[in-house]
């Protein structure tokens, strides 16, 4: 069989041949973004409407924000995101790492081990809550098995203590994402030239000096890369919450995700569950922007390096 | 072309006619009807498939599709349905929301036959407006729980010496300080946000019933803030001090065992967890079960009720099958049926509940409704959704699920807190 060229078939093959790889990439593309694009413009526009059970169009200025502003929920939960971020990013990037080194030290078992830890991301984010809210009851979990070792006094009731309960899901997440972090972190471990560690080696350098001054500026990039993944799982968590501790005790442990869904679907109140996504989203920018900001410098760096 | 098609159909069916065959049910329909709940396991699931059961004896077709999981789900799929113009026929819906939803999509008006049955002088009034929000009837109520009760661990009472259930509210704290001091956990409770809010409703009503009415369910400012609310609040701070401490995010039926083993005293619970109770194959013999605390002497009824709305369908058939469900739902036969599955009481006030099909806790439960019914002491719930709308009932019970975890917080600045969470989810 032979292949016609392009230029010796006919109109319409040439013409397909042609428009084929548009329709590809744009058609997606425009359904996508009329998808992303479209509903959240929809979204803004309902968060300035008077909106209870369905969406209406009657404008209301800023009511519903400053009616969601002046709740107690919203406030607790942009502080416990911000002490979830911190901890659970931290938590997961320094248990990645480290797993992460210790796994590169060319160790027998390596892969058996690396899909252990990489298993919880397998995991949904409802099994991990209720498996927790399970081992981190103090009537039926970890303190109950410590204290039936004979450790009578062991307490580890963080769940039902509505200062500590936040740090429970830190835990659970940073036990979820801590795989992820792993496969990153050793991925640019891989990458760094091995004859760097010998000539480090050569020169006197210690392991500590070692990582600190060659592996590390090594994998910036890559822990970048981690940090801002992480942190926008952390703004959207929502099913580990409400698996884990239903936003309680109280409402200690509640997250902004949580309030938008309590708004939106059980208060049935439209308009403010649209303003405190609009706020969400805006939480989200506050962390994409800077990472974009860093991205575009880099690249503008290398082009003039390179 | 399409006229001899019609004849030619109405020359077959007068010919299956003459010749004796049962045709079709054509051109009269069965009246049928389209349902949507999150009643679809266990007794709830149970009860409903039993009614429709009923309604195919009747003559009717019944389609039911249940969406399991939380109400807020069912609602979605409700939401989605009438966005898209194709309500079920009948739905799950309660309390106020039935006025809230009713403004979305236009519903049946069932006053014929609600008057036909003289169903309104049967029921208290307090349900009578919740079902008729804008003066015709368009939702009816299936079965009623009383909220206000208390179930009592009868080993737990015998190791304290108690003989029976604290008639006040002092002599409720008499008995759970016994039992802390006898290594009794004296209160059992779940978690969950509804669990909390219902704890505070009981305190109230068991303190009285008329600061209820004006507080929680007219939202009077001067109640929401009266003395009767602090002192309701300072019970609940006693009370939140002898819940059980591992209940975390739990639902209650979670930590029942210890309550059946008589590890823990006394649950403050609806009627429903008798029906949860006997599944977990506990001994209704081990339980007291009655009336929560009350105060002022007389017994007053904090209710809660499971309702059907009845959305407006063009089709001939479905119309036929709303009246008729309709009917079978205010019947005495029915409604006993439905509450002898589920373990709640009647919603008519006229059902006679000495049968052997009825448990000691539902006869105290309808009598109480019956007494309350006459008195005029009949409460609606706020921690399930029955005295006020989502938005408003959802803002007051983050105010007193914080309140019982957060022992910083005073009674004074709970009410304050309160009537603060009602300005704003109504502004």
């Amino acid at each position: 069989m032979s292949r016609a060229g392009p230029a010796r078939g006919p109109g319409w093959r040439v013409w397909i041949g042609k428009s084929l790889p548009l329709a590809v990439i744009w058609v997606p593309l425009l359904i996508n973004a009329a998808h992303v694009v479209g509903f959240t413009v929809w979204t803004t526009w309902l968060s300035f409407t008077t909106s209870e059970l369905l969406p209406e169009y009657d404008w209301a200025g800023l009511r519903s924000y400053r009616a969601v502003v002046r709740t107690e929920n919203i406030e607790i939960a942009y502080i416990n995101l911000v002490l979830y971020g911190v901890g659970f990013v931290g938590l997961a990037t320094l248990v990645g790492f480290l797993l992460a080194v210790l796994l590169d030290q060319r160790i027998r078992g390596e892969n058996l081990l690396r899909t252990i830890f990489l298993y919880p991301l397998a995991v949904s984010f409802v099994v991990t809550g209720t498996v927790w809210s399970w081992l981190l009851n103090p009537g039926l979990g970890i303190q109950k098995f410590v204290r039936n070792l004979g450790w009578a006094d062991f307490r580890f009731d963080w769940i039902t203590d509505r200062d500590m309960a936040i740090y429970t899901i830190v835990i659970a997440a940073a036990w979820h994402a801590a795989g992820f972090a792993m496969a990153l972190f050793l991925a640019g471990l891989r990458s760094i030239d091995p004859d760097l560690a010998k000539a480090a080696q050569i020169d006197g350098a210690g392991p500590l000096r070692y990582y600190l001054r060659i592996v590390l500026p090594g994998i910036a990039p890559i822990a970048i890369a981690v940090l801002v993944i992480l942190l926008q799982f952390a703004i959207k968590t929502f099913d580990l919450v409400r698996a884990l501790t239903g936003g309680g005790p109280g409402i200690a442990t509640t997250l902004p995700a949580l309030v938008v869904y309590d708004f939106m679907f059980q208060r049935g109140q439209l308009g403010r569950g649209s303003a405190a996504a609009v706020l969400l989203l805006l939480s989200l920018l506050l962390v994409l922007l800077p990472y974009y900001a860093y991205a575009q410098w880099r690249a503008r760096r290398e082009r003039a390096h390179g | 072309m399409l006229s001899r098609r019609r004849d030619f159909l109405a020359g077959a069916a007068g010919m299956a006619a003459m010749a004796g065959i049962p045709a079709v049910a054509w051109p009269q329909a069965k009246p049928r009807v389209t349902f949507i709940s999150q009643w679809s396991a266990g007794s709830d699931g149970a009860a409903i498939t039993g009614l429709g059961k009923r309604l195919e004896e009747e003559g009717g077709i019944w389609q039911h599709s249940p969406v399991p999981g939380f109400t807020t789900e069912m609602m979605n799929k409700l939401r989605a349905d009438i966005i898209a113009g194709n309500p079920p026929a009948a739905s799950q819906l309660k309390g106020p929301e039935i006025a809230a939803w009713c403004k979305i999509a236009p519903t049946v008006d069932l006053d014929t036959p609600v008057a036909a049955a003289g169903y309104e002088k049967l029921i208290p009034a307090e349900l009578v407006g919740l079902h008729k929000p804008q003066g015709h009837w368009i939702a009816l109520p299936m079965q009623v729980y009383r909220i206000n009760t208390i179930f009592l661990s009868r080993p737990a009472m015998a190791r304290v010496g108690a003989t029976k259930a604290p008639a006040t509210w002092a002599e409720f704290n008499e008995l759970a300080t016994a039992m802390k001091a006898a290594g009794i956990i004296p209160v059992a409770n779940g978690g969950i946000r509804w669990d909390d809010g219902m704890k505070l409703e009981i305190a109230l009503a068991g303190i009285g019933a008329e600061a209820y009415r004006a507080g929680i369910m007219q939202l009077d400012p001067k109640a929401l803030k009266g003395p009767e609310m602090t002192a309701a609040f300072a019970q609940l701070r006693k009370i939140a001090g002898w819940m059980d401490p591992t209940t975390a995010a739990q639902h209650y039926s979670v930590h029942l065992p210890k309550f059946l083993k008589g590890d823990a005293g006394m649950l403050l619970m609806g009627g429903w967890a008798q029906g949860v109770i006997k599944g977990l194959g506990g001994k209704i013999d081990d339980i007291l079960i009655a009336a929560a605390p009350q105060d002022e002497g007389q017994p007053c009824f904090v209710l809660n009720a499971d309702s059907m709305i009845f959305w407006k369908r063009p089709e001939a058939d479905l119309q036929a099958g709303q009246l008729l469900l309709a009917k079978l739902m205010m019947q005495k036969d029915v409604q006993e049926k439905y509450s002898q599955t589920t373990g709640s009481i009647p919603v008519r006030t006229d059902v006679d509940l000495s049968g052997p099909a009825w448990s000691d806790g539902q006869r105290d439960a309808a009598a109480a409704l019956i007494e309350a019914f006459k008195s005029k002491r009949v409460l609606l719930s706020l921690a399930h959704n029955m005295a006020q709308p989502n938005q408003i009932s959802a803002a007051m019970i983050d105010v007193i699920t914080e309140f019982i975890h957060n022992d910083k917080v005073s009674p004074e600045q709970a009410v304050a807190r309160l009537a603060q969470a009602v300005d704003n989810a109504r502004g």
